[in-house]
């Protein structure tokens, strides 16, 4: 046995042994997971997205789900509103938690905790129970709390979330008020992490507070507004829960969200294989934005 | 000793990974352990009963106010008679019912019974997962059921499960009101009404202060004035008795131009109201006729009054003393009166452990929830009649005392006004006839509510998306009768 034969047994025995071994069965815990929880269900709903799917015999029926999602006028309609819901909320979101987590690193370190407290409240609150308020607040009767306030200013009262006009409106006010929690912790990170002394020098140069934020802040915040740009959309693309407990997608599916749409595909009138080629074909579409966001965005962007 | 306590926490964490693995479930083999009643029959199978042990699983949403508390006593009973049965009972809310019966049925652990209204079934049966129980069940026992109950349970001629009850669903008002508004409401309930006559009265009921009549429009609910108003067109059931699709008969055009007139003639709200608000807002007197309404609801109203005179701040805040009338929906002109009634029952699913042996056992679970006592309490506290010959047979031992007597009459003559959906109907039209519904009709019918679709444009898209399903020649176009 030649030297190199030698070596080649020793390394292949040495990796299952001491810190390696150790090493393997840590990282084994969160690969189990992935595999039990992300990888077999995604291999699984392709796979089922080939099948008319039955639980004691599914039929193999080729591209037809495929087929039947492209022909669908549903779906199409799902998307644009998908979209609409995205282009507002997801821009509108940053910019909001861009400025709440400017205007809260003015005070100091004990009052920053209060505020950032408060505005990440809705997000450890049930989903389900934020929708209760919600709804309660959007009552359509005279006597519904925003009817009332548009009463008092002398405005017409508004069928929220019963009407095509105001539907979806509705909702993406609900988004942008009860979402901002963990975005603006990000960006008072983001803004924490920014030197002090680069804002010195700007002040001796007479900087204005708005050339600082332009010439400074937005592009040292980039990486961190890169990140909430792609997660925004990735959310946004999967909203599911308001569409479902608010307007169940109405009126007239002005309000139905392709997540909405799978679900109901699924589990309401038990279409599972065509559930699951919705679902991969929106996996696709989310693929190709994000794919698309890092190529134009993250150029210039170092982690 | 460091690497040592490393790689033993690694193991167990890798072990709790599989610590919840295991099924949990006592293994039913067929070792004897206790003696299985003698074969009576009451029994109720085909099958021989084996003495096994076995567990059944019952998924239930709340069918009456005090089902749960009782069907816990009924699995008891159940078990006290088979010793080597027992009815595991999940409890769901009517939110969540369908969605999680569907997610178990897709992983093929469907509970052995379910509630399932009639309107649900064909979409269980394409999935694979229905149980044809005149397979297993003697004709005997099928025979205690009223065979139009038993209809809505059925498809291409096999049985799914029992009937629990057939509901009727129409119109209530507070009868002062209406009385006021010129209707002579006991005539009204004896022989029906014009839809004419209707329009007169909620116009002539319409206040400052109040809608002369409210709907429940808001999400699903639209479905529910589709179905209910829809007889008064004549539309009975999605397709008609030749097996044409109804939706895109003229009677649809005819029935959405007469929603939409109403919609913009002030007497009803038009906003979103939503389920929980209608009643409500006849009980505070800011409406007259209320829908959907069913003879429960005189107990629920009788309650609220009770409250109001007992002064302990339980009653709906704002509310004022009603006298509920439960009114047939009126009728247009050239069309035969009838009623909106839907059965839910229980249903039989299969499931990864399903053996003959099991459905033999399931079946006596089935019958035992859906006959006799079980059928009369549920019935009488829904203010129903039962649709079973053991149960009318005892239900004067529940019968609620105090009833109005008009509201009584009324509630039987409307039962005996629903008809049947047609025979012939086969799973995959059934599944497409509700998949369309939710889909296209309802959400379509919320935006003529809200006043942002016409009648004809509704109408028109009814029919692309109906001729698209069921072809042309398989919907009916013309006039039902």
């Amino acid at each position: 046995m030649t030297n190199k034969q030698n070596n080649n047994v020793k390394r292949k025995r040495s990796w299952l042994k001491g810190d390696d071994l150790s090493g393997y069965l840590f990282i084994a815990v969160a690969m189990l997971i992935f595999i039990a929880f992300t990888a077999y269900p995604v291999f699984s709903a392709i796979k089922t997205s080939f099948f008319l799917y039955k639980p004691f015999g599914s039929e193999f029926v080729g591209l037809e789900n495929y087929a039947e999602t492209f022909t669908n006028s549903l779906f199409y309609k799902s998307v644009k509103n998908t979209i609409i819901y995205t282009i507002i909320v997801v821009p509108l979101s940053l910019v909001i938690a861009f400025s709440i987590a400017v205007m809260v690193m003015a005070f100091q370190k004990r009052t920053q905790s209060i505020f950032k407290a408060i505005y990440y409240l809705p997000g450890i609150a049930s989903g389900v129970a934020l929708s209760v308020v919600w709804l309660w607040l959007y009552d359509s009767s005279p006597s519904g709390l925003f009817n009332q306030i548009l009463a008092f200013l002398g405005m017409p009262t508004q069928n929220w979330l019963n009407s095509s006009k105001t539907s979806m409106l509705s909702l993406i006010i609900m988004a942008l008020a009860s979402g901002q929690g963990s975005s603006v912790i990000i960006y008072v990170a983001a803004l924490l992490g920014i030197d002090n002394s680069t804002f010195e020098a700007a002040e001796l140069d007479g900087a204005s507070f708005m050339q600082k934020i332009r010439y400074i802040v937005i592009p040292l915040v980039k990486p961190s507004t890169l990140f909430l740009f792609v997660t925004g959309i990735i959310g946004s693309f999967q909203v599911f829960m308001n569409a479902y407990m608010m307007t169940g997608g109405g009126p007239d599916n002005n309000t139905t969200m392709i997540g909405l749409l799978i679900f109901n595909n699924a589990f309401v009138y038990s279409k599972y294989g065509l559930a699951c080629a919705q679902a991969i074909v929106l996996a696709i579409i989310i693929g190709a934005i994000s794919f698309l966001q890092f190529k134009l965005m993250g150029v210039d962007v170092e982690y | 000793m460091k690497k040592f306590l490393a790689l033993l926490l690694a193991l167990v964490m890798v072990c709790s990974l599989f610590a919840g693995c295991s099924s949990g479930q006592k293994e039913t083999t067929g070792t004897e352990t206790t003696q299985a009643p003698e074969q009576t029959p009451d029994t109720a199978t085909k099958a021989p009963v084996s003495a096994a042990e076995d567990v059944i699983t019952l998924m239930v949403p709340p069918v009456s106010a005090t089902y749960f508390e009782k069907v816990h006593e009924w699995a008891d009973s159940f078990h006290e008679l088979y010793p080597n049965l027992t009815i595991n009972i999940i409890e769901t809310s009517w939110d969540d019912h369908n969605a999680k019966l569907s997610t178990m049925s897709l992983a093929g652990e469907a509970p052995d019974i379910a509630e399932v209204s009639s309107s649900a079934i064909g979409t269980h049966v394409e999935l694979g997962v229905g149980v044809n129980i005149s397979d297993y069940m003697d004709a005997e026992t099928l025979a205690d059921y009223d065979k139009n109950a038993l209809e809505y349970m059925s498809l291409e001629g096999k049985t799914y499960g029992l009937p629990l009850y057939l509901s009727i669903q129409s119109i209530g008002a507070n009868l002062d009101m209406l009385t006021e508004a010129g209707v002579d409401v006991p005539k009204v309930q004896q022989n029906g009404w014009t839809f004419d006559e209707f329009v007169t009265a909620i116009g002539n009921g319409t206040k400052d202060d109040r809608y002369g009549f409210v709907f429940a429009s808001s999400a699903v609910t639209a479905s529910d004035m589709l179905n209910i108003f829809g007889v008064s067109a004549g539309i009975n059931n999605a397709f008609t008795s030749d097996l044409k699709y109804a939706y895109t008969s003229k009677n649809m055009l005819t029935f959405l131009q007469a929603i939409e007139k109403i919609t913009t003639s002030g007497y009803m709200p038009n906003y979103g109201v939503d389920a929980s608000q209608r009643m409500v807002m006849c009980q505070t007197g800011n409406a007259m006729i209320f829908g959907k309404a069913m003879p429960l609801f005189e107990g629920n109203i009788t309650k609220n009054n009770k409250a109001l005179e007992a002064n302990d701040g339980t009653a709906v805040e704002g509310s004022i003393p009603v006298n509920y009338s439960f009114l047939p929906v009126p009728v247009m002109d050239g069309v035969k009166e009838s009623c909106y009634g839907t059965v839910d029952g229980l249903m039989v699913f299969r499931n990864n452990k399903t053996t003959d042996e099991h459905l033999a056992n399931v079946m006596l679970a089935l019958n035992y929830l859906c006959s006799g006592d079980v059928a009369a309490y549920v019935s009488s506290e829904l203010y129903l009649d039962s649709v079973c010959e053991s149960g009318r047979a005892v239900i004067s031992k529940y019968t609620v005392e105090g009833r109005d007597e008009n509201n009584l009459a009324c509630a039987s003559r409307e039962m005996s006004l629903v008809v049947a959906p047609p025979t012939g109907l086969t799973a995959e039209m059934s599944s497409k006839a509700a998949t369309l519904m939710e889909l296209m009709i309802a959400p379509k019918f919320q935006a003529l509510l809200a006043g942002e679709a016409t009648a004809q444009e509704m109408y028109d898209a009814i029919c692309d998306a109906a001729f698209d399903q069921f072809g042309e020649a398989g919907c009916e176009t013309g006039s039902i009768q």
